[in-house]
């Protein structure tokens, strides 16, 4: 552009008193009914949801000494190394061991389907309809149908709750992946299709070395949700600190319940410490 | 690859294209020797990248003929068609490398077309003589001592660089490049626009680039051809291209030109 064409632009907005374009805002009559509409409905939801949930707060009010009893039987935590820490630390040991196995061994299958569940890499759009509802059926199954499942073929253990965790975690990682490598750039894919190189040569050389980051945040997101499921699933039979925290209510022995609940509350934390650190140096 | 026809290496005849019945091309012809670096210029939204995709195939065209080394690609099918495509290369304006992989990587997968699908799933798996001819490459670009750097370390200049080392591993005696040195700091355009001429130069290659910059056109490019809402306004040796072909090019546009400015100026 010419500097001439610069100067009467702002000379004139300098110079003249009158404004030249006037403000006018375009109208938009539907707005405030459209928002109106909205959170009427809003609230219209949540006054069902709290009559069909039983949501009474007063009945709280009312009961808090039977909670108050309940947590005080429970201190102090029972510290005893036979009879509950070791059990307690090797059960929480079969716990992470579990989370780790479901994440980890979700991978080929996520990877595969993700691949073929996004737009930009799926080879046909029939294969992608087909990937998207195989993963959306693996995670609409929650875990513990799964796990309830095995165990009539595996029986009862941490098995079990291995195989629950890799379906329905390749059924959500897969999602997950999927997304991001359609939110990838698409130019490094186009320069290599145009190099010649085939739907697979594209995806393993272009698409997935740039989606590594994301794909890996994902992956220990995962992993910390994981260990956190196989607590639950540990409560069905699946073994596992879980199952010792179920035996221990059952058997009203709430001292010992509290001492596995804070190694969880550790277990937890060192495994999102570690997610968080691998994801700086990363990010690094 | 050796040279069989004795005509220009890539000529371009007729080349229509439209989208949704606005014209954006109406009939472009032109050819590039081996040898030669020939710059497009134009304005925005002139036609140019259009140009280019349609010769690449990235977009198919309304009509027109491509030919390379005298074969029109029209004639060729399958396998041979491939081929032959492959001997053009695509240059970006935003590169397009992958910045986590090294730039030896980044070039090889130049090679794609030449390597098994299994051998090419990961970089540990690429030949040993892919990566020797990509490591030669690099040094054609004069990027031998960064071979084993990821491109995301690298600065604008040097990817773009390995960009062309990328084109060069595909083997390619064509290369089309849109707006290479649009996000490059004036020295570094210098030196890719260099690197672009010498490759003509010395290597025989035929080189087209799209240049948003009518002095780096005059400066490096052997011919120059202008294009004003689809057409050809001219198609000369650099030069002889002068002021007044230059303003037919921007001129039109002086008047949208004026009231973008005036928004500018307006919102700051
Ligand atoms: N895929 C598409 N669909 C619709 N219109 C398109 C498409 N690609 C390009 N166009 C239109 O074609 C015209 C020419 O675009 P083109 O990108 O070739 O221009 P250009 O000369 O490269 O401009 P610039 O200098 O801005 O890169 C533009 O008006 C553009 O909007
Ligand atoms: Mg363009």
């Amino acid at each position: 552009m010419t500097p001439h064409t610069l100067t009467p632009a702002v000379a004139r907005r300098g110079s003249s008193a009158q404004p030249r374009v006037a403000l006018v805002r375009p109208k938009k009559p539907l707005r405030w009914i459209t928002t109106a509409a909205v959170a009427a409905a809003v609230v219209g939801l949540h006054a069902v949801a709290i009559e069909g949930t039983d949501f009474k707060p007063e009945l709280l009010v009312d009961g808090w000494q039977g909670m108050a009893a309940f947590i005080g039987d429970a201190f102090p935590p029972d510290l005893s190394w036979e009879k509950t820490l070791k059990p307690g630390l090797e059960a929480t040991l079969v716990t992470l061991w579990i989370g780790l196995l479901g994440t980890t061994l979700s991978v080929p299958f996520a990877l595969l389907l993700a691949a073929l569940a996004a737009e930009n890499t799926s080879p046909h759009r029939l294969v992608y309809q087909v990937a998207r509802a195989i993963l959306s059926f693996f995670r609409a199954v929650p875990d513990i149908v799964f796990a309830l499942i095995f165990v009539t073929a595996v029986g009862l253990g941490p098995f079990a709750g291995v195989l629950a965790l890799i379906c329905h975690n390749t059924g959500v990682m897969g999602k997950l992946w999927a997304e991001s490598m359609e939110e990838i750039d698409a130019g490094p894919q186009e320069a290599l299709r145009t190099a010649g190189a085939n739907r697979i040569q594209q995806v393993a050389n272009a698409t997935l070395p740039m989606v590594v980051p994301q794909f890996v945040g994902l992956l220990l997101y995962r992993f910390d949700v994981n260990v956190r499921s196989s607590l639950v699933l540990g409560l069905v039979g699946a073994g596992g600190i879980g199952l010792l925290i179920n035996q221990s209510i059952k058997s009203f022995q709430f001292d010992s319940m509290l001492t596995h609940i804070l190694i969880v509350l550790v277990l937890i934390i060192v495994v999102d410490q570690f997610s968080a650190w691998i994801r700086r140096r990363l990010a690094a | 690859m050796p040279r069989a026809g004795q005509g220009p290496l890539l000529s371009v005849q007729g080349l229509r294209k439209s989208f949704n019945g606005r014209t954006v091309l109406q009939g472009v012809d032109f050819s590039v020797a081996a040898g030669e670096l020939v710059a497009f210029l134009g304005a925005n939204g002139s036609g140019k990248s259009t140009t280019l995709r349609c010769v690449m195939g990235i977009t198919s065209p309304d009509s027109g003929s491509i030919s390379i080394d005298d074969t029109a690609l029209e004639n060729l099918q399958g396998r041979e068609l491939q081929q032959t495509r492959q001997r053009m290369a695509m240059i970006f304006q935003k590169i397009h490398l992958v910045p986590r992989r090294t730039a030896l990587d980044n070039v090889c997968a130049g090679a794609l077309s030449r390597i098994p699908t299994v051998r090419s799933l990961s970089p540990l798996l690429f030949p040993a003589d892919v990566q020797q001819e990509a490591l030669d490459c690099l040094d054609r670009v004069g990027l031998a001592d960064r071979a084993f750097d990821r491109v995301g370390r690298l600065s604008g200049g040097q990817q773009q660089r390995v960009a062309v080392a990328r084109a060069l591993c595909q083997r390619a005696d064509v290369v089309l490049a849109d707006e290479p040195v649009s996000a490059l700091d004036p020295h570094a355009a210098e030196q890719v626009m260099a690197l672009l001429r010498e490759l003509a130069h010395s290597e025989g290659l035929a080189v087209a680039a799209v240049l948003h910059q009518p002095d780096l056109a005059l400066r490096y490019a052997d011919r120059s051809i202008g294009l004003l809402q689809g057409s050809m306004t001219f198609d000369l040796p650099s030069p002889e291209v002068t002021a007044e072909h230059l303003d037919t090019l921007y001129a039109p546009d002086r008047i949208a030109s004026d009231t973008i400015v005036s928004d500018r100026t307006q919102a700051a």
